[in-house]
């Protein structure tokens, strides 16, 4: 069976425990994200199932190989796009691929090909014999990129891919990204970055500590309801007035515009009306769904709670 | 989980070619043999230039109160320190691999680059192959350098008082040819080993070099008097390394091992 599954996966360091009943799949094709707060064991939960840790608990199964028994098989089939570059400094671009190209036991005449593709995509082509000192932040970036993709990994994880890197070379990163899953690998993006977990992934996981929500996108923006509502000059004076109502909704607000986070659709009409009754000039009120950021806050203070 | 020798190979590779780029640790690498083959050969152009001083024959009396009256005591004092000083040259080839390993173990945690190493296929016996074969072939290769450097130096500066070649001889031969590599895996041992429990290869480098103490302090008995060095004595350390390199061995795979190293340093 190809893509991740995890059933009850649990990692504990001596008495601390990091994550634990972590249960999900991610199917050949997609794009998962993997959302939480700095310390919520999103990279421990990576490192189990790139075979860097063993699970206390659990299983799961990557591209058909145990995470517990298949390390080395396992460790074959993932890229694994770390935080930091950690790219030999001394030594070239071309040095450092190598060194993974061998790592990897590939035929070098298949994979030097492979890797130039990647180099010239990301902008690096060129640069080959410069050594890595000598770059910058985003064009480490890059060839960490590359380097992650050089064995042609079937699952690959990406942790924070776009850091550091200027708007172009980031959307140059998203389409390759999704070009990737549209060859049918599983990938997995841990960012806090959540336009960029927006635009790429169907599915995201929020955990900390455990699995606070595991939904398609579309459907976790549609759990909570939003409106959009314009009104005559500046929308921050009618703040009080809403944090008044029984259901003390979430505001936004900017200039003219206020964004209220409902319960459900019926506290729509009691918004309009309290804010016609405060003395409000209403142009328009257009129901839509609550941002993402505002779904993923919400649920890391139910999950603190 | 088999050993792939191409793994441990690639890690010789990258280290080594990391190596030749750190102009900095070749420096010190570079200057360590330099002492250690200038001293003794000045030491001996001392005694072959003043075969006659009088000074010498109560220098040579001091280890060998019987020394026969028509013993030539500058040669005497030649054979005893060049005997003695391969005490202390054997700490070379403990301590270059000191300096090498620490940067190639606790330097891959210093420069961030541990994960992506352990997240590929290499397994922890493949990786102490790898960075102990690219420690122990510089060290062994400058030792024997050196060594043939300081032959050459030596039988330069006692040649007008022996009139014939002092070196190499059967005792240094040995030691450079089995002691040297012993010593040399001793060193990268230990440095291995620290590496794996220490943060910043420059902590990992002093508390490492600490090893050379014992054996620096071994040819200070000799030279006091207090010890009698020869084959024997020679033969019998390297029988001690040798334990200790298999002991150190077993303990860098287990430490060197992937979960152990990620959770403390990853």
């Amino acid at each position: 069976m190809s893509g991740i599954q995890v059933q009850g996966l649990a990692k504990r360091f001596g008495a601390r425990t990091a994550v634990e009943g972590l249960t999900f799949d991610v199917r050949p094709g997609e794009v998962f994200g993997l959302l939480g707060p700095n310390g919520a064991g999103k990279t421990t939960t990576v490192r189990m199932l790139t075979g860097l840790l063993q699970p206390s608990e659990g299983e799961a199964t990557v591209w058909g190989c145990s995470a517990r028994t298949q390390g080395e098989q396992l460790r074959r089939a993932v890229g694994l796009l770390t935080e930091q570059p950690g790219l030999y400094d001394r030594l070239s671009a071309r040095e450092n691929l190598r060194f993974f190209m061998k790592l990897h036991e590939l035929d070098e005449a298949v994979a030097w090909p492979r890797a130039q593709a990647y180099l010239e995509r990301f902008g690096l082509a060129g640069r080959e014999s410069d050594a890595c000192g000598s770059f910058s932040k985003g064009m480490r970036q890059k060839l960490a990129i590359v380097r992650t993709l050089v064995h042609d990994p079937k699952v690959i994880f990406l942790d924070e891919p776009t850091s550091g890197l200027d708007p172009e070379s980031a959307r140059t990163v998203r389409d390759a990204v999704e070009e990737l899953a549209a060859e049918g690998r599983t990938i997995v993006l841990c960012s806090h970055n959540l336009a960029e977990v927006e635009r790429l992934c169907s599915r995201v996981a929020i955990i900390q500590g455990r699995l606070l929500a595991l939904a398609p996108l579309g459907e976790l923006r549609r759990a909570g309801h939003a409106l959009d509502i314009r009104v005559d000059g500046d929308a921050g004076r009618f703040l009080p007035t809403l944090a008044a109502l029984p259901f003390a909704p979430n505001v936004m607000h900017e200039g003219g515009r206020l964004k209220v986070m409902l319960g459900d659709d019926t506290q729509a009409p009691e918004v309009l009306a309290c804010l016609v009754g405060a003395g409000a000039r209403v142009h328009s009120a257009v129901p839509s769904h609550r941002p993402l950021e505002e779904v993923y806050l919400e649920l890391i203070r139910q999950g603190r709670a | 989980m088999a050993f792939r020798p191409q793994r441990a190979l690639a890690v010789f590779w990258k280290d080594f070619l990391d190596l030749r780029k750190n102009v900095g640790l070749l420096l010190s690498m570079a200057a360590l043999p330099l002492v250690f083959i200038l001293v003794p050969i000045g030491v001996v152009w001392t005694y072959a230039a003043r075969p006659d001083d009088p000074n010498l024959r109560v220098m040579a009396q001091y280890y060998d109160r019987e020394l026969p009256l028509g013993a030539n005591a500058a040669v005497f004092l030649i054979d005893r320190t060049l005997t003695d000083w391969f005490g202390m040259f054997l700490v070379m080839p403990v301590f270059v691999p000191i300096l090498i390993s620490s940067q190639s173990v606790a330097g891959e945690k210093e420069r961030r680059t541990l994960e992506p190493l352990l997240a590929s296929p290499v397994t922890a016996a493949e990786l102490v192959a790898g960075k102990s074969l690219a420690s122990l072939v510089p060290a062994v290769a400058i030792s024997w350098l050196a060594f043939a450097l300081f032959c050459v130096g030596v039988d330069i500066v006692a040649w007008p008082l022996v009139k014939g070649p002092l070196m190499p001889n059967t005792l240094w031969t040995f030691g450079i040819l089995v002691l040297a590599p012993l010593f040399a895996f001793f060193g990268n041992g230990v440095a291995v080993l620290i590496s794996a429990r220490v943060s910043e290869a420059r902590t990992a480098q002093q508390l490492s070099a600490l090893v050379v103490l014992p054996l620096v302090g071994l040819v200070g008995g000799q030279v006091a008097g207090w010890l009698t060095a020869g084959m024997g004595y020679y033969a019998l350390q390297g029988a001690v390394v040798l334990l200790l390199d298999m002991v150190l061995l077993v303990a860098s795979i287990r430490l060197l091992d992937r979960e152990r190293l990620i959770s403390r340093w990853g």
